[in-house]
């Protein structure tokens, strides 16, 4: 399935074209650098070391729809730059590992959506919500980690 | 001009931190790492405040209050950025100094991008009018996110023209 992919037409047009796969580059890494700098920036918002003079609300407010139009740029332009490999990424283990890694980072992102209006009513924010924002934190930087292990260990990218 | 250049490179290369990057097999990808995710706190505190001067996603918070808000982390992502790069460019600075788009983004596009970021904090409250932006504000905003888009082409240039390829460990 993923080799049929990689030889359609857009994917080889997109991998014999500089430019194209560039551009797409560009967007993949600025999207990267802003969806991830935006969710850490509310993670440590909930953990009390950044912005503490504004209420949890008010700030994921503000951040919200930057860090979804961010992350809808990363996985369309993620998914380009997969296509043009796409038999060989698909069959790595770091490859994979990522997969799993941003999942799961997202699954934490909307738990922390979910919880927000109720962490940000209680009078200090509690216990279960700094652990998540810690963990949210883990996952994305450890899904960029991984991210640049996979040139390093597989040779791909 | 060319030759002092390439004597501080020599000398980059020869630090006891640029002999351990590069005979590590490990370590590049890591520092490639650390250099990200201080980048991912400049750009994402940067073009966040740039996108709210051009009046791009704004809410109830102006950009003047989001700038002033983010100003610590902002500042911090810098610095874990800036060595980040420091330790990546001291591992093979002979060779990254003979490509084009290295040369662009260290020499030309991020102190041009500094500078203006730069004058954009400082003017940020001036610009900031009864909850509005002035014109002028939501040019120079997005003229500093161009100007980081340009930084991050000429990385991605050089990543793609880059004669040092990662080593396989």
């Amino acid at each position: 399935m993923w080799e049929a992919l990689q030889h359609t037409g857009w994917v080889t047009t997109l991998a014999t074209s500089r430019w194209l796969y560039g551009l797409v580059s560009v967007v993949h890494y600025s999207a990267v650098f802003f969806c991830v700098g935006t969710i850490v920036l509310m993670d440590l918002r909930i953990l009390g070391v950044a912005y503490r003079n504004q209420a949890l609300s008010v700030l994921a407010e503000q951040l919200r729809p930057w860090t979804w139009i961010g992350f809808g740029a990363v996985a369309v332009s993620g998914f380009l730059l997969f296509a043009v490999e796409a038999g060989d990424f698909a069959a790595v283990t770091p490859f994979r590992l990522k997969m799993l890694v941003i999942v799961l980072a997202v699954v934490s992102a909307l738990a922390i959506e979910w919880s927000l209006p109720k962490w940000d009513r209680a009078p200090v924010v509690p216990v279960t919500a700094r652990v998540v924002a810690l963990i949210s934190i883990l996952l994305w930087l450890g899904a960029i980690l991984v991210s640049v292990e996979i040139p390093a260990l597989t040779g791909l990218g | 001009m060319y030759d002092a250049v390439l004597a501080c490179c020599r000398w980059l290369e020869n630090t006891p931190w640029g002999v351990t990057v590069r005979d590590s097999s490990w370590m590049y990808p890591v520092v490639l790492w650390v250099h990200f995710v201080g980048l991912s706190m400049w750009l994402g505190t940067s073009l966040a405040v740039d996108l709210r001067l051009m009046g791009i996603g704004a809410r109830r918070q102006t950009a003047v209050e989001l700038s002033d808000g983010l100003f610590s982390w902002k500042w911090i992502g810098f610095g874990v950025s800036f060595v980040g790069g420091f330790l990546l460019l001291s591992a093979e600075a002979t060779t990254y100094v003979t490509n084009t788009s290295i040369r662009l983004k260290l020499a030309l596009l991020t102190p041009l991008a500094l500078t203006w970021h730069l004058v954009v904090q400082k003017n940020t409250r001036a610009w900031t009018q009864n909850e509005h932006t002035s014109a002028i504000g939501k040019w120079a905003g997005l003229i500093e996110f161009l100007f980081w888009i340009s930084v991050v082409t000429a990385s991605v240039g050089f990543l793609l023209t880059n004669a040092v390829v990662l080593r396989r460990t």
